[in-house]
């Protein structure tokens, strides 16, 4: 083993990474919810377009940029949830609470808000990527040994550790959690024993869309690449990544992420880069065939 | 009954009065992405395209008719633009067509003009296959056939023998690799290695990593300036320290605003330089500047020319023009004064006859080299 694969190694762990910070809040709203949601790469797009604006206009440091991302990814994630979700639960009846077809429904209301957001990002900031002020930049080189590694891969990959603790001790450890599995779980069972479904479901959603947009200005000071579309990729590697996780395991969807980052980096040594993206949907399609409950997955009996 | 027909009569006049004060329109219709992944392109298209009609309206060189441009958005996609193609055919009005961007999208739809000898004048279509489907075709840009071979003399003039070529993987990119491979090959050159990678990849670690194994003198990019900008600044982060040339398109000042120092050494060549000191290149900049705010890249000034040879010949042949004629006078365009350098089309193969200056990137800006 020489340093040249150690390098695609860390290569395709620093592109794993990304996939797993989007990942975090997608399996969150998606698969732990069970909501059908189109909309979060375009959340991500929003704490990106937040964050930039907020350099253009006070020169903030990285920290300040960061909570602003997130301040705006949760606010438009309620606003997401108001506009494109919370119609569809209008009937509280046992027949439309259970009907699969009110639940699915989202996927196109969530679909339409997320070309919307898209081209009015792109009316007001223009198609063409941003102009990033360098001292902002997330690519400073880091030499270790043979190695080159970058800033932002330490930070994403901090954050993406953080994320992923605090969601699972939330999820798991407090009252909140409890109600967010139970909603996900049976959401007529839930409403009988008095939850609040509409509070829970705005939660998460805020803290989904939160993540999503910390992760974009994450990702986007990293590449230096922010642009209106900047979510589509990233957010149907992350949904791969969720559905090989087994849909309702945020590690799960971690692990995932990584793995499909390596494995497109190694790839690229075999096969050109043009096919590396066959590497991802060929994953999904494996995964579907013969582990139809995700490989990390265990509580549905199907993805 | 006399009141009757003296309002016939009066009405009858002023219908004839009417047609004849309406000034007659000549259509064009402009194929090109305004939403979707090459938006930003089709955006400055339309800018570019909007001022040189006005300045054509204006200034009078078609008398008694006034030309429209009717824009139509194809997402960059081929199964769009085929339908917008089919819509401009079915159009009577329609005497000829700008766009599109992609020689994939460009290529696609020309079939569709070919068939109702619809002229298509597309401005940075550079396949090599595109002006070959039909005597309708024609581009306002050198093609990689041309580019590829001129890169390789200025290349090997400066001692450059090995490289990596990196390409976007779509038709012009392919055939600007093939292109500049195969000339390197018969000047004696090596290919170390030919990658493509995927249209809107963002990460290019791996691909550096690598072909940097094969240790090549220099690379060649392929692809648009957004994805050159990510390239060079990955490239820089990794500590990859090797000269880089690129094709035409990596030209705009926003990939040096976007990669920054790391675009510093780049070599590519150009039809447009928007500091050139001729007089109406300098026009073309203020003006743009002075309407849009931004300065304008070569692909706004592609389309600025494309629009105004399309103009040219519609003025040359008159208000009556029709798609035959219309044809004819854009087949028949000789050196058109644009801003992209003096056009002229091949008689025979319609390709476009232009020079190319040869650029560096210096402390952060173009500047000309010999």
């Amino acid at each position: 083993m020489d340093t040249y694969f150690l390098m695609q190694l860390i290569n395709g762990l620093s592109v794993g990474m990304i996939y797993a910070l989007i990942a975090i809040g997608f399996t969150l709203i998606f698969g732990v919810l069970n909501v059908v949601n189109f909309a979060h790469g375009e959340m991500y797009t929003i704490g990106a377009f937040a964050g930039l604006v907020c350099i253009n206009m006070i020169h903030a440091p990285l920290a300040i940029i960061i909570v602003a991302a997130l301040v705006a990814g949760g606010l438009s994630g309620i606003g997401l949830e108001r506009i494109a979700f919370k119609p569809f639960r209008r009937f509280q009846d046992e027949a439309s609470l259970k009907s699969r077809a009110m639940r699915e429904a989202t996927l196109l209301s969530s679909l339409a808000v997320s070309i919307i957001i898209k081209e009015v990002i792109q009316h007001f900031f223009g198609a063409e990527m941003q102009t990033i002020p360098g001292q902002y930049m997330l690519n400073n080189p880091i030499q270790v040994g043979p190695l080159s590694l970058s800033s932002g891969q330490f930070l994403i990959l901090g954050s993406s550790i953080l994320m992923l603790g605090g969601l699972q001790y939330v999820l798991y450890h407090t009252r909140i959690g409890l109600s967010i599995r139970a909603i996900s779980n049976n959401p007529l069972g839930a409403k009988y024993v008095g939850l609040s479904v509409d509070k829970t479901i705005i939660s998460t959603f805020a803290v989904g869309s939160m993540l999503g947009g910390a992760a974009g200005i994450m990702v986007g000071l990293y590449y230096g690449a922010i642009f209106p579309t900047m979510g589509f990729t990233p957010s149907i590697k992350a949904f791969v990544a969720m559905v090989m996780g087994g849909l309702s395991s945020i590690p799960g969807a971690v692990i995932c992420s990584l793995i499909l980052g390596v494995c497109e980096s190694l790839a690229t040594n075999y096969l050109t880069q043009g096919w590396s993206d066959m590497v991802a949907y060929s994953f999904l399609i494996v995964t579907l065939i013969f582990f139809p409950q995700g490989i990390f997955g265990s509580r549905r009996e199907r993805v | 009954m006399k009141r009757l027909f003296t309002a016939f009569v009066v009405m009858a006049v002023l219908c004839v009065a009417s047609t004849a004060l309406a000034e007659k329109i000549v259509k064009l219709g402009y194929s090109l992405p305004l939403t979707g992944s090459h938006a930003q392109y089709g955006e400055v298209f339309r800018n570019s395209a909007l001022m040189q009609l006005e300045s054509f309206n204006k200034s009078g060189k078609l008398k008694g008719a006034k030309v429209e441009i009717d824009f139509q958005d194809s997402k960059s996609d081929p199964k769009e633009a085929i339908n917008i193609a089919r819509k401009f055919n079915d159009d009577d009005e329609v005497v000829g067509v700008l766009g599109d961007f992609t020689s994939t999208v460009s290529m696609a739809a020309g079939r569709v003009y070919a068939q109702a000898g619809m002229t298509q004048l597309s401005q940075t279509s550079s396949h090599p296959d595109f002006c070959k489907i039909s005597n309708c075709q024609f581009r306002n840009i050198t093609t990689q056939a041309f580019e590829g071979p001129f890169v390789v003399k200025w290349a090997t003039g400066l001692g450059y023998k090995k490289f990596a070529i990196i390409a976007i993987q779509n038709d012009w990119g392919i055939s600007a690799a093939t292109n500049f491979a195969n000339a390197l090959k018969k000047d004696g050159g090596e290919v170390t290695s030919l990658e493509y990678f995927n249209p809107g990849n963002r990460d290019f670690r791996a691909i550096l990593t690598k072909v940097m194994r094969d240790k090549p003198e220099a690379l060649y990019l392929c692809m648009m300036y957004e994805g050159g900008a990510l390239l060079l600044q990955q490239k820089h982060q990794l500590g990859i320290d090797v000269t880089s040339f690129g094709t035409s398109s990596l030209y705009s000042p926003k990939l040096i605003e976007l990669a920054g120092p790391s675009a510093d050494g780049l070599y590519l060549s150009t039809t447009f330089m928007p500091d050139s000191p001729e007089p109406h290149v300098v026009a073309f900049v203020k003006g743009y500047v002075k309407r849009y705010g931004s300065f304008p890249n070569m692909f706004a000034a592609q389309a600025y020319d494309a629009v105004g040879i399309m103009l040219a010949a519609i003025a040359k042949v008159g208000p009556d023009v029709t798609r035959k004629t219309l044809r004819d006078a854009v087949a028949a365009t000789k050196d058109y004064p644009g801003v992209t350098g003096s056009t002229s089309f091949d008689p025979e193969t319609r390709e476009p006859v232009k020079g190319l200056a040869r650029m560096q990137v210096s402390n952060g800006a173009f500047q000309l080299v010999n």
